[in-house]
């Protein structure tokens, strides 16, 4: 079989404005997925077990479920009562599928900080929330960064499974482009090669990253 | 104390405290009054509630029974609850400083940003003020090069050191420490040792747990053995170190002149 990419020149345009969307989902998910699970790790770790038990078993939920059907059920879980666009549901779905994976992370960095730390803050003066704050977030965080960046190198993969639901990011972008020039390797290949690249990227900043905070540990 | 000033108030006041762990009673009825500018050494065997009586003054730990007062201000205060509580908690620990065992610095700040957090927080300190207060402090514990390192490469006794300069930024009325050496190589000691000698001769109050006698008799004002959450014995360095009154003293401090020297 011979390989012809200039269908793929053609509909340029297409993938790219395909990248973009995949772009804009990344970063509101990775925000989104990084500041909740910061947040749903420190409040089930420090409030009583009517608020932490619920969230434990969403976290629970979501780990153990497919992505897929977790987007299945809110689109045609959500569509039979209100009508919400599929970017606003695929960016909701991915959301709390990686704030799941990332809290449970952050769970587990904050508890190995030891207690030491949150007793020095205390006794300067520093109440509860401050050495929380200051202190401890802080240093779950650094610890968080190899596995966090794990997850959002997952996560922005993952950004495809949006196609499902319809979501015009790269892949389904592409799927439109193969179905009227009935090149799919060339697509296939180029779209690998970009989703390679962004993998490559998010790697260097994760070691950068990394290194960077090596020595506040 | 037995050279009690009359018409000054103590800066530390203990009184008839008792705590409990469960069913462990780990203090049964302490008393202790350490006066303005003195040094008072906590000595005993592992286990007999030394580091839970000093946590107890810092409301680390939360006493079941009795008083303690700082500056005349009590610490505990069993008929405040929730945020009032905190609030008043919060107020007095800026006025004492704690030295753990395991020093207990912040990895995420560098040292200087370890000595300045709690006044530039706590107090509103600016920046540029934080900062010439911070460098002083750890002038003082001789560590002024190492302000920007962070505390992952510095040795077990600069981190002593630097965790005595946070504790000393929030310009505290008494300091607490809690066997301050025992984790380190015997080699780096002497330099904790040192820094808290030079605090002595500026008559800053301190409560000092500690393992090593020589440096308690040498530094103190005061010594106090605790043994089985009781205090069993008390006095001043020279009488206490050299001709205690119990037996359980003698044996005690026997045993540890035999095992550290
Ligand atoms: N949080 C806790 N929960 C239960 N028991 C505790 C707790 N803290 C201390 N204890 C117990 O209370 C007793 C006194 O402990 P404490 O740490 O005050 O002794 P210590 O005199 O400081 O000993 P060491 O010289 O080993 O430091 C010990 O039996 C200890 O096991
Ligand atoms: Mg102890």
């Amino acid at each position: 079989m011979e390989l012809d990419f200039s269908p793929v020149l053609t509909y340029l345009p297409t993938l790219i404005s395909g990248v973009g969307v995949t772009f804009v989902i990344a970063v509101v998910v990775g925000l989104f997925s990084v500041v909740g699970g910061l947040l749903v790790a420190v409040i089930s770790i420090y409030t009583n077990k009517v608020v932490s038990w619920p969230l434990r078993f969403f976290i629970w939920l979501f780990m153990t479920t497919p992505l897929l059907l977790q987007l299945y059920f809110l689109y045609f879980g959500l569509g039979e009562w209100i009508l919400i666009p599929a970017l606003v549901v695929g960016v909701l779905g991915l959301g709390f599928h990686y704030m799941a994976y990332n809290a449970d992370i952050f769970i587990a960095t904050i508890r190995s900080i030891t207690n030491g730390q949150y007793e020095a803050s205390r006794s300067l003066g520093f109440g509860h929330l401050r050495t929380l704050y200051y202190i401890i977030v802080p240093q779950a965080f650094i610890r968080s960064v190899p596995q966090i960046g794990n997850n959002l190198i997952l996560m922005v993969k993952d950004t495809s499974v949006l196609s499902a639901i319809g979501v015009a990011e790269l892949v389904y972008a592409s799927q439109y482009a193969i179905s009227v020039s009935f090149r799919p390797f060339e697509f296939f290949i180029v779209i690998a090669v970009i989703y390679y690249v962004i993998n490559l990227f998010m790697e260097f900043g994760q070691s950068r990253l990394e290194r960077l905070t090596a020595y506040r540990r | 104390m037995s050279t009690q000033n009359m018409t000054e108030t103590p800066m530390v006041e203990i009184k008839n405290v008792h705590k409990s762990f469960g069913d462990l009673k780990v203090l049964k009825g302490i008393d202790l009054t350490v006066d303005r500018g003195k040094i008072v050494s906590i000595i005993g065997s592992s286990g007999s509630g030394k580091s839970t009586l000093l946590r107890s003054v810092n409301h680390l730990e939360v006493i079941d029974e009795g008083t303690i007062l700082l500056d005349g201000v009590q610490v505990n205060r069993p008929d405040m609850k929730g945020l009032a509580f905190e609030r008043h908690i919060n107020h007095i620990r800026q006025n004492m400083g704690m030295v753990f065992q395991h020093f207990n610095l912040f990895p995420h700040l560098s040292t200087l940003d370890n000595v300045t957090l709690a006044p530039r927080k706590l107090k509103g300190m600016d920046r540029k003020t934080a900062r010439e207060l911070g460098m002083e402090y750890l002038e003082r514990v001789g560590l002024a090069a190492k302000a920007e390192v962070f505390p992952s490469h510095l040795s077990g006794g600069q981190k002593q050191r630097v965790a005595i300069a946070r504790a000393l930024a929030m310009q505290p009325k008494v300091m607490l420490f809690d066997e301050a050496t025992s984790a380190l190589d015997p080699e780096l000691v002497e330099e904790v040792n040192l820094v808290m000698r030079s605090l002595a001769k500026e008559h800053m109050t301190m409560l000092i747990v500690t393992h090593e006698m020589a440096f308690a008799r040498d530094v103190s004002d005061w010594a106090m053995f605790m043994d089985g959450g009781v205090v069993v014995e008390e006095g001043p360095p020279d009488k206490f170190f050299t001709n205690p009154d119990h037996e359980r003293t003698r044996s005690f401090l026997k045993k540890h002149l035999d095992s550290n020297h």
